[in-house]
């Protein structure tokens, strides 16, 4: 399956084809909910926000022109969703800590060796200590492999200000990781 | 004692660890690469911390990316809901 088949697919959608728009759920579900999962702060959340997100792709299906790719462009409709609820409650803290002083923290001057790099459940915890808009950057630029400029245009935010933000996660995910491995 | 101001090839510490991800991207300018690559040739600080940061998102990178599909309750529901729509 290409880019060019879930344009297809979207167009059928759009036109009341709902097998088309099964087989378009069945190709990005699992990428969505990883993603909001990755940014929500329960799976409770991110499973109403995934449920959200697909039914308004199926309303929506007619608005899809192309541009960017149909999976970025149902990732951003479960992002605002996620966004969405997450209005409804506190707003987000934000994080402005000294790239300096975060290198410090991540192990920039120390001896000893970085440790569980081979141990998945080592990665997976240092990834859940970070805090949700970080774990999303991380999450769509080095999980999900999108570019930088679609992680920056999914994020609702200029490119500069994503290769911060997903500078300072991947540092934070280095002092989560020695945290996590040296216990 | 480490000093993040310590200038080296000149560049300072502070600045290669500012840019090690745009470095590790491919995405710094020639002339940043160069400097960044001759400050890693005699700061031994910033090329240890620089491989270990390498080696933790390429370790991320590698183990993470493929993970488990959509749990099957979740699915489930995910399908009922729409065939409400």
């Amino acid at each position: 399956m290409t880019e060019a088949d879930d344009q297809r697919l979207l167009l059928a959608a759009s036109q009341g084809d709902r097998a088309a728009f099964d087989g378009f759920v069945r190709r990005h579900e699992d990428a969505v909910f990883r993603l909001l999962q990755a940014s929500a702060s329960c799976d409770a959340d991110a499973e109403d926000a995934l449920q959200e997100a697909f039914v308004a792709a199926w309303k929506n299906a007619g608005s899809y022109r192309g541009g960017p790719s149909a999976r970025a462009w149902v990732m951003t409709i479960a992002r605002n969703a996620l966004r969405r609820a997450h209005r409804r409650r506190a707003g987000e803290p934000a994080d402005f800590e000294p790239i300096g002083e975060m290198g410090l923290q991540a192990g920039w001057g120390r001896d000893e060796a970085l440790e569980g790099l081979a141990r998945r459940e080592v990665l997976e915890r240092a990834l859940g200590a970070l805090d949700g808009e970080m774990r999303e950057v991380l999450t769509l630029r080095d999980l999900e492999g999108f570019s930088g400029d679609e992680v920056a245009e999914m994020l609702g935010i200029s490119v500069a200000a994503m290769k911060s933000r997903l500078h300072r996660a991947r540092l934070r995910f280095v002092s989560a990781l020695r945290e996590v491995a040296h216990g | 004692m480490v000093d993040l101001d310590r200038e080296v090839a000149g560049i300072r510490c502070r600045e290669v660890l500012e840019l090690l991800s745009s470095y590790l991207d491919g995405d710094v300018t020639e002339s940043e690469k160069r400097r960044i690559d001759a400050h890693l040739l005699e700061c031994d600080h910033c090329l240890r911390f620089g491989r270990d940061f390498a080696e933790a998102i390429g370790a991320l990178r590698r183990e993470l990316r493929r993970s488990p599909a959509l749990d099957q309750d979740v699915a489930r529901r995910l399908r009922e809901r729409l065939a409400k729509e």
